[in-house]
């Protein structure tokens, strides 16, 4: 009997260990916090918008938008997040969305360090949370705005409430169940302070489609400095300003493309369109025999590049032959 | 008469002019075959890939595991090698849903050794020595 007891308290004891200690990245924090990490930040500034049944995306998405500097309502955002059938907004739609409205969206690392240096850093990030278990899910959206290590807290606006405070050994273990699904919609030109470069500039790609070009330029160009030497930012500023019909600028942003990737067809075949446009032509010949001497997957379009220019400089010299003929 | 309709037709005929010559313009532009950042990103994000799949392959369960199979971690390195960007992006895939300590290793060799086996039956790869290509 006693034998019995001591089991039964031993177990009670073991179950209470593992479900009082804290879960992983909690713990990583609380016990040894990142020297440059603030103790305590709270964003007090940030929106809050309640929410009405089920409509947590859209609320979520309007205050960090807002928070960006974006007019949006959550009224204006249903009609592009809530899918009435599944009482809720999709993840992917909630990226489309920001970027549709003309923020870059980006999905942050599954980390909870990164999140909490992205709020002592002035930025609300958007979190999901299932509430409930694995097994019968409760997803939920809230803006994480705020945190406190001295006393292990996350603050949340969340649901209906404007300051919700949860441990964050509790959010943590929400959290997790989303696989630790983070996202900040910031506006072109402002880069996440734990942004990975090769993720953001792809990010800024994916907004390209519906942001302005002014704005894509301003992204693309705010990266190339945060990260000289990135490829696709060289070639984005390139893209955006050929297509601003600022030739000049353009052909910059190549030529410094492929001074720092000799190897890039992209950069090449770009630059001798560019040139061709001036009516360079052997330059712009120079550049597109370049390119498809490199081969590789985008060959085709540099190939195209190449009879294109030169069909046109034919076109170009037999032009100038017309008023010799009168 | 005369003089005022041909003068008349001097005009037109030169609107007519510069509003062909306007209306060739952009159609310049049109003909542009310029590379986009997508394309771009999308190789810049493979070779991403390719390195997270060279750091799983290093690691030191997995290089046991390969062992087992009679597999040494060069010859892996040179199957990963011979994938294509898009492969290489749904192996990569796969190895970010694997739990930390690998539980699940095998299941994902098996993986890489599938797409590396259709690979070679349609001819792209030649890893394996027992498979004959379609095309042949």
């Amino acid at each position: 009997m006693l034998i019995r007891n001591a089991r039964f308290l031993a177990g009670v004891f073991l179950v209470c260990l593992s479900a009082c200690a804290n879960p992983p990245q909690t713990r990583l924090v609380l016990d040894s916090p990142p020297a440059t990490l603030p103790r305590h930040a709270e964003l007090t500034e940030v929106p809050y918008f309640s929410q009405e049944a089920f409509q947590c995306g859209p609320a979520t998405l309007a205050m960090s938008l807002n928070a960006s500097g974006f007019a949006v309502t959550t009224e204006a955002l249903k009609h592009e997040l809530y899918l009435p059938d599944l009482h809720g907004s999709l993840q992917v739609e909630m990226f489309a969305a920001a970027r549709r409205h003309g923020a870059i969206a980006y999905q942050l690392a599954p980390d909870l360090n990164d999140v909490l240096y992205e709020i002592a850093a002035g930025t609300p990030v958007i979190v999901l949370q299932n509430l409930a278990f694995s097994w019968k899910p409760v997803w939920h959206y809230a803006v994480a705005i705020g945190y406190d290590i001295d006393s292990g807290e996350i603050i949340l606006r969340s649901g209906s409430e404007q300051r919700k405070i949860l441990s964050m050994r509790t959010f943590e273990y929400t959290w997790a169940r989303s696989d630790y699904w983070v996202m900040v919609s910031m506006p072109p030109g402002q880069i996440p302070k734990t942004a990975d470069e090769t993720s953001y500039v792809a990010a800024i790609s994916a907004a390209e489609k519906t942001i302005d070009t002014v704005s894509a330029l301003t992204a693309y160009d705010a990266a190339a400095k945060r990260w000289p030497g990135n490829l696709t930012a060289q070639i984005g500023i390139g893209n955006a300003a050929y297509k601003l019909h600022d030739l000049g600028q353009a052909e910059r942003a190549y030529r410094q493309a492929a001074h720092d990737h000799p190897d890039s067809v992209a950069a090449f075949n770009n630059l001798a369109q560019t040139l061709s446009d001036q009516g360079r032509y052997e330059e712009a010949l120079d550049a597109a025999r370049h390119a498809v001497s490199l081969g590789g997957s985008l060959s085709t379009t540099a190939q195209e590049t190449l009879s294109e220019i030169e069909r046109k400089k034919n076109r170009n010299s037999n032009a100038l032959q017309i008023p010799v003929q009168e | 008469m005369t003089q005022q309709y041909s003068r008349f037709m001097r005009w037109t005929s030169r609107v007519v002019i510069l509003s062909m010559l306007a209306l060739a313009l952009p159609q310049q532009s049109a003909f542009a075959v310029m590379v986009d950042t997508e394309q771009v990103i999308s190789h810049e994000l493979a070779g991403q890939d390719r390195v997270k799949i060279m750091a799983f392959l290093d690691r030191e369960d997995v290089l046991a595991q390969l062992q087992q199979h009679g597999v040494t971690a060069g010859d892996a390195k040179a199957r990963v090698n011979a994938l294509s960007d898009d492969e290489v992006h749904k192996i990569a895939g796969k190895l970010d849903q694997l739990p930390a300590g690998g539980t699940d290793v095998i299941g994902v060799l098996l993986f890489v050794f599938i797409v590396l086996l259709i690979t070679d039956i349609l001819g792209f790869t030649k890893v394996f020595p027992f498979t004959r290509s379609v095309n042949k």
